[in-house]
């Protein structure tokens, strides 16, 4: 009784503001258990082999699934089995290379659509097969394509030769080329390293042991793909492109796309959490355990756990341009989740925590250090600052790592958010230790002024010059707010001797420099593609030098014996013997410093206390499918934060009435 | 006339020539295509991916001069796109711009042509009034007024404008767009009071400025003396002739309409024109860009010709030679 008053009251209240108010949705939706959210920049791609922007893995997240999954709450981060029946374990081959068995579950579908019509009329729809994955494989090595992630993925044995011969064919016969694209990759193939062993099973074939292959099964570059849609929106003579019209097999399907104003999910009835939840399949069920906290939290709330996801009809994304009217949007309670804006920063957080007006509109406060980091770097390759300058270079960078107080630089830049950074892992990654405390990332001017006099600079002077020591902090952002931020740095440097000139250019003309090898000192940043240490320690991995092979290790950092303990480290499982390899590698980058290891950036996340189960995860992965929305409860909040106020409409009306009627009586008397 | 107009048109071939050399020395010389291709395939990429993408968008072809093929540059290719409409894709998401600007060619005259048609019915009757009462209180209230509106920033309006009747007295959605008729006139009706107040200033201060001055004209004189009624003056006399110089000003903006308000749309979300533009600024999509500037360019130089075609038909003393 009490639940159909609740009810009445909220449709009754949802029915006055739709009429008057500032609603941006339609009436029928209140009570709907919808998540709305908004978006700033419009998807690039909906292709799952393509998209590695956030925005867009925030919808092919949900439209595209995946055969492994994450641990909804544990961390640091796990595994779990999404399409797959498990999380396969590593096969070592007679010839030495290294095999993975997926296993698929049965009757899983694909999203409903025309595509499937076009080559079987009458068909909709089709199951989900291991030929599906195999073809999404395929796809990453086709140059035509264009995926980003071909470097990884192309550990696959025979992958990368069949993008070449694929590339070769296609140029040499144009008959080949206008082949059906499922024909082109037959007749191109097969690969060796793509095996479909049955209906429902895969090998995956690596020539080196790379475990880390799995998290990109957790990522939609492996999600499967029909063919017929590949085929069906090919982009060409007016067809669609399968880039704005995706075809998956998630648990939400792609209802509206409009990406420069909305963009709809609806839930996927045929996706198999909601056809089997007798499967308790681990990706669609609510989770019984997580991390420490969390049950304190509420995440194991018993309503939830062990339930059939997703709870949600359907999750609307608006674009929003500018962040202001976004806040207040949310606010008034027409978005569910929201960041802090910079510009009502004091109002929402004090102290650190939610202010007293916050908690009082029911919004909570869940905090969350990102798997990213945020460093200064040395370009290795300087004679100055790098590895040629040998002891004197080295404690240079010594002493200007401990010049920079990364805590001060978060209270004045980023209102407190983050967490100063003492090595390249950041938390929630397998390696992080709490407890380590860099000697050289503890701010000390004095040890900092000892080490450059032992260098030779005492007080930063040049003894060969007379003059101070000039470097060159290479940025690539000429903004205001950035140029505060630069200046920080060199205001640091500044005060143990050290003129450091900052050389601000466009961000392209940066990238030109760092290409050419022509800089001194920078600042980068990076974010986990996979929870994985490898992932953040082959940013300094010979290899992957920055000016020699294009990588993303920027500062051109060499060493023989960090290279083969990331050599041994990146082929290993989770194992105390893997930690201390990474203990190891962590000494040699203390000592030698080529980077500054700044800061873990910090997510403030704000809900409504209508929203349940929210516990942010920092990587890009689907999250909403577990998240639930007191739909009455939103609608009564809205009604009682939105009533219009009306007295201003009237009170403008008279002052007109006031201005204008006597002035038109007097001219009238005085024409007359 | 024909000889004029012949003449118009050419010089105005001329200027889009040297605007599409202009977009060439600025979209192509100035920026890389590594520096396109990073923003479109992201910065982790690894550079064969960024040289397929590259070559895919025809980025890689000989700037000026290809031997082999002469056809076969970049400058041949960006002319040849431009002067027939074909486009291509933008260089952020690979969508054909064609259907871009179908897809926002909608949301733009939804919110620009309701904003024209309502500032000329408010703003040519307010500033007839004000003139009206020339010399009175009303007049210099409405002039006070109508400056102050100029003075003030348009960014102010519109973030005053959700301030105040979004947030505090919650009359409007703040920002948003739905295209579906039931709610779309919630979405409109913020951005047009605020565009509508932003040019109200302007608009009034030069209809007044022209009506005032054709009420001191010998036909409102003569009218007068004839014992024409003060307000039969006003609409009958004064309203048609003044009407004459508020065209030009009028026609040069209805090309215009297609292009949206990149402000407006902007700040409220209006996925329209205007706001593909910021986009493309802001995506360092330059195929989607170059596009834009063509089409403002060549709408700018229509808008021209087409106001003095119409002086014509206002007023049949203006002969074009």
């Amino acid at each position: 009784m009490r639940g159909a008053l609740r009810r009445s009251a909220a449709v009754l209240f949802a029915a006055i503001l739709a009429g008057c108010g500032n609603d941006p949705y339609p009436l029928e939706d209140s009570l709907e258990k919808i998540l709305y959210q908004p978006f700033d920049d419009p998807p690039k791609t909906l292709d799952p082999q393509v998209a590695y922007s956030v925005v867009d893995h925030q919808v092919i997240g949900y439209v595209y699934d995946t055969l492994l999954g994450y641990h909804y709450l544990k961390r640091p981060f796990t595994l779990i089995p999404g399409m797959a029946e498990t999380v396969p374990e590593a096969i070592g081959l007679s010839d030495g290379r290294v095999a993975y068995r997926f296993r698929l579950r049965p009757d899983l579908w694909f999203h409903e659509d025309p595509a499937f019509e076009k080559f079987s009329p009458g068909t909709r729809t089709r199951t989900v097969e291991a030929s599906d994955v195999a073809f999404s494989l395929l796809r990453v090595a086709d140059p035509a394509v264009v995926s980003p992630v071909i470097e990884a993925l192309g550990k696959i044995s025979g992958l990368v030769d069949f993008g070449k011969r694929l590339d070769e064919r296609r140029r040499a016969d144009p008959e080949f080329a206008a082949l059906r694209i499922d024909e082109q990759y037959r007749r191109a193939g097969p690969v060796d390293g793509v095996r479909v062993l049955g209906p429902l099973e895969l090998e995956i074939v690596l020539d080196d042991a790379y475990p880390q292959i799995l998290y990109w099964f957790a990522m939609p570059f492996t999600s499967p793909v029909p063919w017929e849609a590949i085929a069906a929106y090919d982009g060409v003579d007016g067809r669609e492109s399968f880039a704005e019209h995706p075809v998956g097999s998630g648990p939400f399907v792609l209802s509206r796309y409009d990406k420069r104003s909305r963009i709809v999910l609806e839930r996927n009835d045929r996706w198999y959490g909601v056809l089997h939840p007798e499967w308790k399949a681990p990706a669609a069920t609510y989770p019984s355990e997580g991390a420490p906290g969390d049950a304190e939290a509420g995440l194991l709330d018993p309503d939830y756990v062990g339930r059939p996801l997703p709870f949600l009809s359907r999750i609307e994304f608006r674009r929003e341009k500018e962040p202001i009217p976004t806040f207040t949007k949310f606010l008034q309670g027409y978005y569910d989740a929201s960041g802090v804006v910079k510009e009502s920063f004091d109002r929402v957080i004090q102290k650190g925590e939610l202010s007293p007006e916050m908690r009082g509109l029911g919004i909570t406060l869940a905090k969350s250090v990102e798997p990213a980091i945020s460093y200064l770097g040395f370009n290795m390759d300087d004679a100055i600052v790098g590895a040629s300058g040998g002891e004197r270079s080295e404690k240079l960078r010594q002493a200007m790592s401990l010049a920079i107080d990364s805590k001060e630089f978060l209270r004045l830049f980023a209102n407190g958010r983050g967490l100063p950074a003492q090595t390249p892992i950041p938390p929630g990654i397998f390696g992080y230790d709490a407890g380590y405390q860099n000697p050289f990332r503890q701010p000390d001017l004095d040890l900092a002024k000892k080490l450059l006099a032992e260098a030779g600079w005492a007080d930063g002077i040049d003894p060969t010059t007379g003059r101070p020591l000039r470097l060159t902090f290479d940025v690539g952002d000429t903004g205001a707010a950035a140029m505060l931020q630069f200046g920080f740095y060199t205001s640091r440097w500044r005060r143990i001797g050290l003129d450091v000139e900052i050389a601000a250019t466009s961000y392209n003309q940066f990238q030109d420099k760092v290409r050419r090898g022509a800089y001194q000192i920078f600042t980068w940043g990076w974010v986990a593609d996979y929870p994985d240490p490898e992932n953040f320690l082959f940013l300094l991995w010979t290899p992957m030098s920055r000016t020699k092979s294009g990588g993303p290790n920027t500062a051109n950092f060499s060493n023989p014996r960090y290279d083969a303990l990331f050599e041994q480290m990146k082929a290993m499982t989770d194992t105390p013997e893997r930690l201390a390899i990474i203990h190891e590698m962590r000494s040699i980058l203390e000592q030698e410093r080529p980077w500054i290891e700044n800061f873990y950036p910090e997510r403030y996340a704000l809900y409504h206390g209508w929203v349940r189960n929210e516990k942010p995860a920092g990587l890009s992965i689907p999250t909403a499918k577990y998240l639930d929305i007191d739909a009455e409860l939103r609608a009564l909040r809205r009604a009682e934060w939105n009533v219009p106020i009306t007295w201003p409409a009237w009170a403008l009306a008279a002052i007109l009435v006031v201005v204008i009627v006597p002035g038109v009586v007097t001219f009238l008397r005085e024409r007359q | 006339m024909l000889a004029y107009l012949v003449r118009r048109l050419a010089g105005g071939a001329v200027t889009i020539v040297g605007v599409l050399l202009f977009l060439f020395v600025l979209f192509f010389l100035v920026a890389t295509p590594e520096d396109v291709a990073r923003k479109a395939v992201g910065e982790k990429a690894p550079p064969e991916v960024l040289e397929q993408w590259i070559a895919a968008h025809g980025y890689d072809k000989p700037r000026f001069w290809n031997p082999d093929d002469p056809a076969d540059t970049m400058l041949a290719e960006h002319f040849r796109r431009m002067l027939t409409f074909d486009f291509g894709s933008s260089d952020a998401d690979d969508v054909p711009i064609s259907k871009r600007l179908r897809e926002g060619a909608g949301p733009s005259l939804a919110l620009s042509v309701p904003l024209f048609v309502l500032g000329l019915l408010i703003g040519i009757p307010l500033a007839l009034l004000v003139a009206f009462f020339r010399e009175t209180y009303i007049d210099r209230v409405g002039l006070v007024i109508s400056v102050l509106l100029m003075s003030v920033s348009a960014l102010l309006y519109i973030i005053g404008g959700q301030y105040v009747l979004g947030k505090l007295l919650r009359w409007f959605p703040i920002s948003g767009f739905d295209p579906s008729p039931e709610v779309l006139p919630r979405f409109l009706a913020l951005p047009l009071l605020v565009g509508l107040v932003a040019g109200l200033g302007g608009g009034i201060r030069f209809d007044r400025t022209v009506f005032v001055e054709e009420t001191s004209k010998d036909y409102v004189r003569t009218a007068r003396a004839k014992g024409a009624g003060e307000a039969r003056i006003m609409l009958r006399h004064v309203l048609r002739n003044g009407l004459i110089p508020i065209l030009t000003n009028v026609v040069l903006q209805i090309p215009f309409l297609f292009t949206g308000s990149i402000l407006l749309e902007s700040f409220f979300g209006i996925p329209g024109l205007g706001s593909i533009t910021v986009d493309a600024i802001q995506a360092n999509d330059f195929a989607t860009l170059r596009t834009m500037v063509f089409i403002g360019s060549l709408l700018f130089v229509l808008g021209q010709i087409l106001t003095d075609v119409s002086y014509t038909l206002a007023d049949p003393r203006v002969r074009l030679e």
